[in-house]
């Protein structure tokens, strides 16, 4: 781990800490215990024991269900970050995430008599498809005719929203729930209350298939000339055109394949974590993905850990909420201070850089090296004096 | 017929002007050179701040009072100028990517905004609620003109915050294309070198213009929870901030071409949902009418994003060492 991974990983620990912190506070000034109230989260993960079970529960059905929970996170926040390398914002991840999720329910998710294998890979294949024709159809959309990927990417949210709200009511609404009615067993990615010696369990396919993609993208981003196009497009468009890069199929194919892990992503919260779509209802795992990105520095293995965090904090609020008698939106807020301290990062990674260079000016030629390519956020120096008295 | 085109119109304005204030802040934000996505969290930040202030002085003036109105609309615009000065702080003294900056403004605000409803309800007025119930405001038909077929729709069933509104717009035009302040904002979107330059303070002009476009947005707000949610509560995130950007890259960054586009936005909304109610089609239909406004935004903004001329050092940190 170098000295930039290594001042990161302070940045991004401090930052949790920080904003635990402030939730705390609020906590307390609501009148509850924070210590207890955080406690709640783990055990509505299964991380910590609960005070009693119901029937055929235990702490490993909580923490099944957690596992399943958080595997769509790891999609979405690998799909967020995969676009971010690329220098572009995929934040349509709820919207790839829904028609994905949507068109694998009606193709494959009410087909009858369909073998459980086959239902399943052609549920994965289709909601990938799915997600990736959305992000391809953003990716031209911003080479093409240079629309701003966050602003088409947010306008096909809302359209694919209403779009499928709209056919979910006319076509197929299930009466009682008012979802759209729920899926075959065959084609559901997780196997549902497995009974396994008397406890039941949620088994997850789709966590296996994270772990994969995770050392997937991670090898295709470090290891490929692919990988390594993509990057140079992200840091520096013109630099990369010069350099013989195609930047048209760097922005179309990044964006691409980050709606294929999306799509991935609902397939595996859609026809697996759950079994239906609320209509009218855009989740938030696709926004949350962006704070599990930046929190997990758009690396593959950072974003594993930022997202079982993030996860934590978000799942196991409903436990709190019911346990401590606190609003569970609370978990929200931190989440969002969470992303808010992450967004200044860049500037306190600088300070940290700069303070270094001071204390061992030796390291110094590598520190600018460094420091000018991280994208203007660190300043670099000539000398250790000139960085002392400089306020900028 | 005659009854259908005017109500097209009067739903229509009253669907365009709160969006064209929130653009017109937009483009004083970004023709200083800070992106601003933020629009709408500042939105929601700003009605929830309004609501809370109207709601609050509502109990304690009685139903008919307009004060609460009036105070909403003035606390609105304060709620979202203090919120708008964390998404300034985030790109001009922590130098943060401004993309991101604004989506977690955003985030944050709904966050806030729907926590501190459900937590102030429980806690100050001891009944559990995601709202602030607030009615629609009062209208006003304007005697006279109102009779002129058609062109008098536009004086009819008038909201008050209508006319507050066009007063904004007109002193924000004012500010902007005819005084020394208007000249350096738009000059620090495209040579903020030259503003250092010449004397002038490259991020206090740039901050400033975050707040106006904040305290904006929270009037556009504030109308939204008075006009279309009747209430406050996490309903008023329906993306209207996201349709006003894409109104002020439609109209160039200029305030009277971004009108026209929001007028655009603003009737399609209303002639759509007027159709459906003409034709008794279900209720599943009108999802498919709230589909209209972004994907008109959509094809618009194929056809004219090319042609278009952002601010040359829009979304650019400004860094004197590099002049």
């Amino acid at each position: 781990m170098n000295q930039r991974s290594k001042n990161f990983l302070k940045v991004a620990v401090i930052s949790v800490l920080l904003s635990l912190l402030a939730g705390a506070v609020v906590i307390l000034i609501l009148g509850k215990n924070p210590l207890s109230a955080y406690y709640n989260l783990l055990q509505g993960c299964g991380l910590a024991p609960k005070a009693k079970y119901g029937g055929s529960q235990s702490q490993l059905t909580d923490l099944s269900s957690y596992i399943d929970y958080w595997t769509p996170m790891i999609f979405a926040a690998l799909s967020c970050a995969f676009a971010m390398k690329a220098g572009l914002f995929n934040i349509g991840i709820s919207g790839q995430m829904l028609t994905a999720g949507f068109i694998a329910t009606i193709t494959v998710g009410y087909a009858e008599n369909l073998p459980g294998p086959v239902a399943k890979i052609l549920v994965v294949l289709i909601g990938a498809a799915a997600g990736m024709g959305v992000g391809a159809l953003i990716g031209f959309l911003k080479y093409k005719f240079n629309i701003n990927e966050v602003v088409s990417s947010i306008m096909l949210n809302y359209i694919a929203k209403y779009i499928i709200s709209f056919f979910i009511q006319m076509y197929f609404i299930d009466p009682v729930s008012r979802q759209s009615r729920n899926i075959t067993d065959a084609a559901r990615l997780t196997f549902h209350q497995v009974d396994v010696g008397g406890y039941k369990y949620d088994l997850p396919i789709g966590f296996i298939l994270a772990l994969i993609a995770t050392f997937v993208v991670k090898f295709v981003m470090d290891k490929t000339v692919y990988g390594y196009d993509i990057k140079a497009v992200g840091l520096n468009r013109t630099a990369a055109k010069y350099a013989g890069i195609r930047v048209g199929r760097g922005i179309v194919s990044s964006m691409a394949i980050s709606g294929l892990l999306a799509g991935i992503a609902g397939v595996t919260y859609y026809l697996g974590y759950f079994s239906s779509i609320q209509p009218k209802v855009l989740i938030s795992t696709g926004f949350d993905a962006i704070a599990v990105c930046l929190l997990g520095n758009s690396e593959p293995v950072g974003i594993l850990v930022a997202s079982f965090l993030i996860e934590i904090i978000s799942k196991g609020s409903a436990y709190m909420s019911s346990q401590a008698g606190l609003e569970s939106e609370i978990a929200s807020v931190v989440t969002g201070l969470i992303l808010l301290a992450s967004a200044c990062n860049a500037y306190f990674l600088g300070r940290m850089q700069r303070r270094q260079d001071r204390k061992h000016p030796a390291l110094l030629s590598a520190a600018v090296a460094t420091s000018a390519d991280s994208g203007g956020s660190a300043q670099v120096k000539n000398s250790p004096e000139a960085g002392k008295g400089k306020k900028v | 017929m005659l009854n259908a085109i005017n109500s097209v119109i009067i739903d229509g304005m009253s669907f365009t002007l709160p969006l064209f204030i929130m653009a017109i802040g937009g483009i004083y934000s970004e023709r200083s050179g800070i992106t601003n996505l933020a629009l709408e969290g500042l939105q929601g930040m700003g009605a929830f701040v309004g609501a809370l202030v109207a709601y609050i002085l509502g109990q304690q003036l009685g139903g008919d009072s307009r004060v609460p109105f009036y105070m909403a609309m003035l606390f609105a615009m304060l709620g979202g100028c203090v919120y708008s000065m964390l998404h300034a702080f985030l790109c001009i003294r922590l130098k943060a990517n401004q993309v991101i900056s604004g989506v977690v403004v955003n985030i944050l605000a709904m966050a806030l905004t729907s926590f501190l409803t459900k937590a102030i309800n429980r806690t100050a007025f001891g009944a559990p609620s995601d709202k602030f119930d607030l009615g629609v405001s009062d209208r006003f038909t304007v005697p006279g003109i109102s009779k002129i077929p058609i062109l008098g729709a536009f004086f009819t069933k008038v909201y008050p915050f209508e006319v507050i509104i066009i007063i904004a717009a007109v002193i924000a035009w004012y500010f902007l294309y005819r005084t020394r302040f208007g000249l350096r904002l738009r000059a620090c979107g495209d040579n903020p070198a030259a503003v250092d330059a010449a004397g002038g303070d490259v991020a206090k002009t740039r901050f400033i213009a975050v707040m106006v476009s904040g305290a904006l947005s929270g009037l556009a707000g504030m109308c939204f929870a008075y006009s279309i949610s009747a209430k406050f509560s996490s309903d008023i995130y329906m993306g209207y901030g996201y349709l006003a950007i894409a109104g002020y890259i439609f109209g160039n960054w200029e305030i009277l071409p971004s009108l026209f586009a929001c007028l655009i936005f603003g009737f399609a909304r209303s002639a759509g949902s007027e159709i459906v109610l003409a034709a008794g089609l279900p209720t599943a239909y009108s999802d498919l009418i709230m589909i209209l406004p972004y994907a008109l935004t959509l094809v618009l903004l194929i056809f004219f994003s090319k042609h278009n001329a952002a601010p040359h050092a829009l979304g650019e940190i400004y860094d004197k060492a590099k002049r």
